[in-house]
Order: structure tokens, then C-alpha cells, then sequence
């Protein structure tokens, strides 16, 4: 029951926050995460991640001789909070760098204010391809973006899953709609050909008249960009209406509440994913037991995320050897880590390459990796 | 001729499901003029107690159901007697701001209660698809079809045919007379709201069953119903129900043959026209008081 | 009048003087927060406190207003000046066509019809891709000429006093509208609007003037808040910008013109430092609503203006 703990703690924190502030210095960052609102469980997810990555660093010494304090803020993914959120960490918390913002919009906005203060800014999410051609030198996107994404698969589901007749379905949202246009793009350019191309807003529930036009246009494997919420009552319904088309989707859908939201119907789907929890590496396997034990369930493509940004700043303050903004940013660009999903490292533009992307396929509610791939510069 | 079939079945299906979603909307508003904003917060803790027996408990689908009834209609009734109850002759617009103050309230309480997790009633029901002709559909949503026709004309039996009903009705139609003739208009006012609670969570928890259950969809369930209401006059029995099936089966039709993306807009867009031409919808009654 | 003209002028004198005493930045953002919701709030002031009706649409005009100052600084390069003028402009516009459709209503119908304009204005700019960019949004928007030179706190200061003169510039409008023969018949039709038609008012014209008088001030308002967060999208016309809106003016009080302000300082401080319970702060806010509502039901301005009347009435009683 978050409600009774937070507030004692919550009290407790800020009388405690007081003192131990003054008695013993942390080294800060800001993380602004949706907590409230229609995403507001994917971002739960990735703060979880970023949580435990700041308590493995601290239990083993912190970094620079001091420990790592998380600030954690509710961007909710709307431009105007995220920069408020932004403004209050730095300003009021000093907070040394900032994790976020999750949705592209919320980190269209929050950059700026990163370039302004000069304090980097490290999403973990964000996918829209703009983001890295903006300039800003202080922003760094540890993730895919959708072109990435589906310049690695296309042409796997051309070739593999021999998708000729495809059929874009995407959440209404700069996410869906980057993925869909991607996506359609690689795969028109490999010779398949679009049957159909649709887009649903977030949070509908009913997908009978989507589906029964999915149905009637005889496409061989449908492409769907959608996070869990939507994604699962998705596929549920798809096994309702009988239909026996492929899909592959993007977003969230290896997540073990993915599956257990959908149970049998996930059965067959392809899912393209930068992180499944059944990664073989055994950087993987440490960090899939540390965060069950946790939280009581696997973790999924967020919670990587926000356990990568974490340590990608934690490392790059250690390699800068100081918290100065301009000597922080300096070793963010020469990052090189080494996470559950592979190794990291930032080309120019702020864009992280060389980790690795994966197609699974959920098989009795195991997302079985199918083939994979590493993301070029 | 198939994918019409197809997307009339799915618009009616749908439609009925609206139609109980905002029948407890336009009672209320009928016989109170309360314009209630916590309408789709108060679908989505049906939904939520519904997950939490079903789920988490393992009760009954039926006893869930009942329980969250009773849950709900004793929530309302609180609601009435302690909260709406000092607002009460002062006009619409004060009822308005206090659900929704209301509905933000029970929303965030909720979701720091429950979490975000995306969550499901589970119902005895069966999801596998039923083939009738060049249609498909499921047990699940046939059987939910006609537990929603049900709970509709057990309401309806309940308003027209029962004292208590006859109650609500005289309360509406003139509060003073209605306590001349001995009747308690502060407990009827309960009454009704409690009703209108208890549709809106039994609504909440039978499509819960199969579509999701999740904290944040409360505003978009209380603007459908809005636009329900307008579409078929606000008070109107059976207003909500054509008004539902309608919006139902256009959404479907409109966007099985033209775009999926707008499809929300058409009740909006159906919302101004309607009040452009029969302000006060289908069969509404016009009704001013000086 | 004399009370709330004074009260005005004091409030103008403090934010006039009050960045020379404080230098941090995070204060002043504070501040221009405050002054872009005290325009907001005046605007949807002048519709419930003046014309009597409920327009829960309200962020249709907000957003239009950010979206056309967006738009026009993004493909144009108009500067700051332009684009917030065309904005409050254009909003006007757009209050024209929609309070001639929704006017004709009352009550509940009335609220209803404009939320649903303002969510056929929001699903419009989430799926005309081509002209809003769709739900990527139009991000990029420059900040204006006086803003960028200095330091990051003369930047954020010249934003003050640019929203300061905006704000001002609402509230005297207002102030000027009610005052008027107009703003009087307005206050007419919303005490008793058969009587004021007996006495040869136009409602219908009345509630008009006003709801397109409001609409450019909230438009005016988009237009500032798009240069000031450099991004607009189709969230500009969520129910969250109108909630706070109408929690602004139920708690500073309807139907005065220092209200909003009040209501929107309150409003504002309260977000900030609920912002340490975090996931709390809306269940206290839907109290708070909830608390006003039942207690305080014109609001602290209303509440104080009453108690002044009878305080002034019993004076001279006094033995």
C-alpha cells in the first residue's frame, strides 16, 4: 500500500532530507518519469529500474566516495510539467544530471532547459529520431530510435518471416506514428507492399472494428506499435475474433505483465525489443535475479532502461572525475558500458550504438528469443 | 456483405455496453439535475473492486457482481447525503465543480491504492471466438450482451414499477409536493444517486471482464457518456440506449470503412449537431424553470 | 470598486518590484508560472463570473491560441510581438464561431458542447499531421529577441515582465469591461436573465461579446506560454489546464477581478510545494476543490468582499 508508506516516509524523508543533507553530501540526479497519468506504469517500471541500479552503485561504495541520491519527479509526460519538473531539479535540488523525460514530446521540451543550464540530459526511451538531430550536445539517448529499430528488422521479417502484404497499425502518438512511418518505409523499400494503415488512440478499449478491418484486408502479418495497455487488449481480442495473422509488434510486449495480461492469445506473437529479460548474457541473468528478488516480477524494456541511464551517468561522473557539468558531459561522450542488453557508447550526435536488439517470440508465455542483432552506428 | 455484417455486430455489441455505461449518467441527471463529473471514476472502482473479488479473492463472477452493487449504491448514497447534499439548491453549476472535485479525488486516491498496473475481471465467461455465419464473436460478450439488457430493464422495472421509483419521479417532478405527500426527498435523492453509482460500477466491472481495468480511463468512459446523454436527451430512459446503440454502431461503421484515427470525434462532432438541431436530444423533454 | 482597484494596484507594485529582490531562478519561473495563470484565470473568469455559464472547453481557445503563436514562430520566424497578438487574434475568431453555436445553450448543455469543442479541437490537432504535426508537436519555437541575451536569469526575468505586461493588460481590460455599460448588462443577464430582457438587454449578444473577449485573452495567454516552454502540442487542450483554471477561480472567487489573481498565486504556490508528496498532490487538490465548493463557495475574494460589507455596514451602529 504505497499510500500508508509514503507518507510517514514521505515526512520523515523531508525532516531527515534536512539534516542528513548538511551532515553527509550525495551526489544528485534528477529523474523525471511519468507517475501519474496514462503511461504512468511503464514510467513506474523505469524508475524501479534506476532505483536499483543507484542502490547496487551505493552498496558498493557510491561513486567519487559519495553515495548516488535519486530525485524523482512526475513529468508525466506533458511538456509543461516535465519542464517544471526539470527547473525544480536543478535549481532548487542541483541535481548534477537529468534522466528522462520518457515520452519524445516531454524530452522535446525538457532539452532545451538541459542546453540552458548546460546540465546533460540522458533518456533511456525517448525514440523519436528528431531528438538526436537537434544539436544539443547535452542530450544523449541510451536506446533505440524507431529507424534504427526498423531498419535491423525489416529486413528479417521480409526475408524470415516473409511478410509481403503488410498492415501498419499504430497508437496515436508521436511513438506509434514514428514507428508505423519507419517501419512502412524499410519494409516498402525491401518490396513489401502496405494493405493497410491505421492508427487508435491511446487508451481505447475496443479493437473489434480495427481487427475486422485487419481481417478483411488479407494482409499476411500486421505490424503494431503499442505499449502494454493497449497492446494487450489488442491481442486478447485478436484471439477473440479468430484472426490467425502474424503480428510483430513494438513497445513494451515482453514484459511479464504483457503476458500475463493476454495468457493464451500472446501465444505466436513477435515482439522487436532492445531488452528481454531472457537475454543470454550473463550480465543479464545478474540483473534479471537482483531485480525480481525486488520487485517480485521480470523486468521488462523500462526497467532496463532506467537501470542503464543510471549507471551510464554513474560511470561517466566517475570517468570525469568531478561533477562539473562541462567535464560530465566530456565523459558521457566516451562512454563505454557494458549493460544487460549489451554494450553502449554515443556517436556524435548523442545516439548510443552497439547494444543489441532482439525479435522475440512469445512461446507458453516466455518471450523466446528468435533472432537478434546489434545496433550499428 | 460479410465485414458490414461484421462491423454492425460489433457496433451493437458496442453499443449496448455504452448504453449501460451511461444510463447511470442520465437517471441521475433526470431525476436530480445533478450533472455527475465522478461518473466514469466511479465505473472504474466498480471495475477495480470487481478485479480485487474475482481476482485477487477468487469469488464468484455473480458475487462479485452483487457486491459491487451494494459497494457502489451505499458509496453513492454517502456521496448524496454527506457531500451533495450542501449544494443542493443552489443550482448546476456548484454540483458540477464538486464531482468534479470529486472525480479527481477518487482517481488519484485510487491510483495510489492500486497502482498503474493495467489489471482484468475474471469472468467464467469463454473468449473463444463463435462463428455465427460471416460473423465472430465471443461467449464472453454475448453473455455480457444480455446482462447489460438485463440490468437495463430490472432499472426499468425499477423507476416505472416500484413505490421507490414512484418516489424518485414525484421528487423530480415537484421536491415540495413530493414531501406534502409524506415522502423523504432527502433519502430519494440518495437513492437515485446510489443507483446511478451502482449502474456506473456494474457497468465498470462487467467490461472490466473483457476489455481492462485501469485508473486513468475515468475520464474518457464519463465523456462518452456525456455525449451519450446529449445524443439522447439528458434523463431519457430510453434516450440512452438509442443514443448508445447509435454512437455504437456509427463509431463502428464509420470506422471500419473510413478511418479508425477520428473515430472519437464523431461523437463529438454528433454531440454538436445535435445540439445545433434538438438541444435537448432525441427524447429529451424540454423542461425550463425560471 | 475601490477596494479591488487598490488591491490591483498594490499586487502590480509588488511584482513590479519583487524580481529586483530575488535572484534565483527557479523563483522566477515561479513567478512567470503565476503570471501566465492569472491571464488564464481572468479569461475564464470573465465567462463565469460575468456572463453566469460554465465553459469547460475553455483550453479550445488556450490551445489555439499556442498553436497558431507555435506555428506562425516556427514557419514564419514571426517574433514574439506578432504571434501573441495574431494569437489572441485568431482565439477571438474562433470564440466568435463557437459562442455563436453554443450560446444558444445553458446550463449543463452549455458545459458539455464546449468540452466537446475543445476535444474535437485536441483529436484535430492530434491527427492533421500536416498542418500541427500531429502528436510529435511543433517543438523549436524561439524564444524572443529580448530573451535570449544575458544570463539565464535576465532571460527569465524579461519573460516576467513580458508576462506582467500581458497580465496587466488582461486584468485592465477586464477591469474596463466591467465597469462598462456592457460589463453591466452582462451582470444583469447573469443575475436574472429574463428581467435584464425585460429591461432591453440581449443576452445572446451580451455572452457573446464576453465569451470572444475571453477567448482572445486565453489565446494571448497560448501564445505566451508557447515561446515561454519552446513546445506545443495537442496536450495544450487536456482537461488538466482547465481544471486548474477552474480551481483558480473557485478559490480566489468568481466574479471579482482580483479572484484570479489571488486564485492563480495560490493555485500555483500549492502545485510547487505539493510537488514533495508527489503522488498525493491531486487527491488534495480534488479535496480542496471539493472542501471550496461546500465552504467557500465565492471563493476567498467573494468570502473577504462580504465580510468587508458587513464589517462597513455595522460600523456605523456601533455604540
Amino acid at each position: 500500500m504505497q499510500l500508508l508508506k509514503s507518507l510517514p516516509v514521505g515526512l520523515l524523508g523531508l525532516s531527515l532530507a534536512a539534516t542528513y543533507a548538511s551532515a553527509q553530501e550525495t551526489i544528485k540526479i534528477g529523474v523525471i518519469q511519468p507517475l501519474t497519468g496514462s503511461v504512468a506504469y511503464n514510467g513506474t517500471t523505469d524508475v524501479n529500474g534506476s532505483k536499483l541500479a543507484a542502490d547496487e552503485i551505493n552498496a558498493k561504495g557510491g561513486v567519487l566516495g559519495k553515495k548516488i541520491e535519486l530525485i524523482v519527479e512526475d513529468g508525466q509526460c506533458k511538456p509543461a510539467d516535465t519542464v517544471n519538473a526539470a527547473e525544480k531539479l536543478i535549481q532548487r535540488d542541483k541535481v548534477v544530471a537529468l534522466a528522462g523525460a520518457f515520452c519524445s514530446s516531454a524530452t522535446l521540451a525538457a532539452m532545451p532547459v538541459a542546453q540552458n543550464y548546460k546540465i546533460p540530459l540522458v533518456t533511456g526511451v525517448s525514440s523519436a529520431a528528431s531528438l538526436t538531430e537537434k544539436g544539443n550536445q547535452w542530450f544523449f539517448r541510451a536506446t533505440e530510435t524507431d529507424a534504427l529499430l526498423a531498419k535491423a528488422f525489416a529486413k528479417i521479417l521480409f526475408n524470415e518471416l516473409k511478410l509481403r502484404k503488410v498492415a501498419y497499425i499504430g497508437v496515436n502518438d508521436d511513438f506509434g506514428r514514428g514507428g508505423v512511418a519507419e517501419f512502412e518505409k524499410q519494409m516498402q523499400a525491401l518490396g513489401a507492399t502496405t494493405v493497410m494503415k491505421e492508427y487508435f488512440e491511446h487508451g481505447t478499449s475496443d479493437f473489434y472494428t480495427l481487427l475486422t478491418k485487419l481481417k478483411a484486408s488479407g494482409a499476411d502479418g500486421a505490424f503494431v506499435a503499442a505499449e502494454t495497455q493497449d497492446g494487450s487488449i489488442f491481442v486478447k481480442q485478436k484471439a477473440e475474433l479468430g484472426i490467425q495473422t502474424k503480428v510483430f509488434g513494438v513497445g513494451s510486449w515482453a514484459t511479464s505483465d504483457f503476458i500475463k495480461l493476454t495468457g493464451a492469445s500472446s501465444e505466436g506473437i513477435y515482439a522487436a525489443v532492445p531488452y528481454a529479460s531472457t537475454m543470454t548474457s550473463p550480465r543479464n541473468t545478474v540483473f534479471v535475479d537482483a531485480y525480481t528478488q525486488r520487485y517480485k516480477e521480470a523486468p521488462g524494456k523500462y526497467s532496463a532502461a532506467g537501470y542503464n541511464v543510471i549507471n551510464i551517468l554513474a560511470q561517466a561522473i566517475d570517468r570525469a572525475n568531478s561533477t562539473d557539468p562541462e567535464k560530465l558531459r566530456e565523459a558521457l561522450t566516451k562512454t563505454s558500458y557494458d549493460g544487460p542488453n549489451g554494450h553502449f557508447q554515443f556517436d556524435s550526435t548523442g545516439q548510443a550504438y552497439g547494444f543489441t536488439l532482439v525479435l522475440v517470440q512469445l512461446t507458453s508465455g516466455v518471450p523466446k528469443v528468435v533472432a537478434s542483432t546489434t545496433v550499428e552506428r | 456483405m460479410g465485414l458490414f455484417l461484421q462491423l454492425l455486430a460489433n457496433g451493437i455489441v458496442l453499443g449496448t455496453f455504452y448504453a449501460l455505461s451511461a444510463l447511470g449518467l442520465t437517471l441521475v441527471f433526470g431525476l436530480m439535475r445533478v450533472v455527475n463529473f465522478a461518473h466514469g471514476e466511479l465505473y472504474v472502482v466498480g471495475g477495480l473492486i470487481g478485479w480485487a473479488l474475482t481476482a485477487v479473492l477468487g469469488l464468484n463472477f455473480f458475487l462479485a457482481l452483487a457486491i459491487v452493487v451494494i459497494v457502489l449504491g451505499i458509496a453513492g448514497y454517502l456521496i448524496d447525503r454527506l457531500l451533495i447534499a450542501w449544494v443542493r439548491g443552489e443550482g448546476e453549476e456548484p454540483t458540477i465543480l464538486l464531482t468534479i472535485g470529486l472525480s479527481i479525488f477518487i482517481a488519484n486516491t485510487a491510483l495510489l491504492i492500486v497502482g498503474t498496473t493495467p489489471q482484468t475481471v475474471l469472468s467464467p465467461f469463454l473468449s473463444k471466438p463463435l462463428f455465427l455465419g460471416p460473423v465472430v464473436i465471443t461467449q464472453s460478450r454475448l453473455v455480457l450482451v444480455g446482462l447489460c439488457v438485463a440490468l437495463i430493464v430490472g432499472t426499468y422495472f425499477l423507476v416505472q414499477k416500484t413505490t421507490l421509483g414512484r418516489a424518485m419521479r414525484a421528487t423530480f417532478q415537484d421536491p415540495m409536493a413530493a414531501q406534502l405527500a409524506g415522502i423523504r426527498t432527502a433519502h430519494i435523492y440518495g437513492f437515485t444517486f446510489a443507483l446511478g453509482a451502482a449502474l456506473a460500477g456494474a457497468a465498470g466491472m462487467l467490461l472490466g471482464s473483457i476489455y481492462v481495468v485501469q485508473v486513468t480511463i475515468g475520464g474518457v468512459i464519463s465523456l462518452k457518456a456525456f455525449v451519450i446523454v446529449i445524443l439522447g436527451g439528458m434523463g431519457s430512459f430510453a434516450g440512452a440506449i438509442v443514443g448508445g446503440l447509435i454512437l455504437g454502431v456509427v463509431e463502428a461503421l464509420w470506422g471500419g470503412y473510413v478511418a479508425t484515427g477520428y473515430v472519437d470525434a464523431i461523437g463529438f462532432a454528433l454531440v454538436i449537431v445535435m445540439l445545433l438541431v434538438r438541444p435537448y436530444g432525441l427524447f429529451g423533454k424540454r423542461v425550463e424553470r425560471a | 470598486m475601490r477596494l479591488e482597484r487598490n488591491v490591483l494596484l498594490i499586487a502590480l507594485t509588488v511584482a513590479l518590484l519583487a524580481p529586483l529582490a530575488v535572484h534565483n531562478d527557479y523563483v522566477v519561473h515561479i513567478g512567470v508560472n503565476v503570471l501566465f495563470s492569472v491571464i488564464l484565470a481572468t479569461s475564464f473568469n470573465l465567462i463565469v463570473g460575468y456572463v453566469g455559464e460554465f465553459p469547460l472547453g475553455h483550453t479550445a481557445f488556450f490551445g489555439i491560441g499556442a498553436y497558431t503563436a507555435a506555428l506562425l514562430s516556427v514557419c514564419f520566424a514571426l517574433p514574439f510581438q506578432v504571434t501573441v497578438i495574431t494569437a489572441a487574434f485568431v482565439a477571438a475568431l474562433f470564440g466568435l464561431a463557437i459562442g455563436a453555436v453554443t450560446l444558444r445553450l445553458r446550463g449543463p448543455f452549455f458545459v458539455i458542447v464546449t468540452l466537446c469543442f475543445a476535444e474535437v479541437l485536441r483529436l484535430i490537432a492530434n491527427n492533421w499531421i500536416d498542418l500541427t504535426n500531429g502528436p510529435m508537436g511543433v517543438s523549436g519555437i524561439a524564444m524572443p529577441a529580448w530573451a535570449t541575451s544575458g544570463s539565464i536569469l535576465q532571460q527569465k526575468v524579461a519573460f516576467y515582465y513580458a508576462g506582467l505586461l500581458l497580465a496587466a493588460l488582461s486584468i485592465f481590460i477586464s477591469y474596463r469591461f466591467v465597469y462598462s455599460n456592457v460589463g453591466r448588462a452582462a451582470i444583469a443577464v447573469r443575475e436574472n436573465r429574463f428581467v435584464a430582457q425585460s429591461l432591453g438587454i440581449w443576452p445572446f449578444y451580451l455572452g457573446l461579446v464576453t465569451f470572444v473577449l475571453a477567448a482572445a485573452i486565453a489565446g494571448a495567454a497560448g501564445g505566451f506560454y508557447a515561446h515561454y516552454f519552446t513546445y506545443v502540442g495537442p496536450e495544450v487542450f487536456d482537461f488538466s489546464f482547465m481544471i486548474t483554471m477552474i480551481i483558480m477561480v473557485l478559490v480566489g472567487g468568481k466574479g471579482t477581478l482580483v479572484g484570479p489573481v489571488v486564485g492563480a498565486f495560490i493555485v500555483v504556490m500549492l502545485d510547487v510545494y505539493l510537488r514533495d508528496f508527489k503522488e498525493l498532490r491531486f487527491s488534495i487538490f480534488g479535496l480542496l476543490v471539493i472542501a471550496v465548493v461546500i465552504f467557500l463557495p465565492r471563493g476567498l475574494m467573494g468570502f473577504i468582499s462580504r465580510r468587508h460589507e458587513t464589517y462597513h455596514r455595522e460600523k456605523p451602529g456601533d455604540a
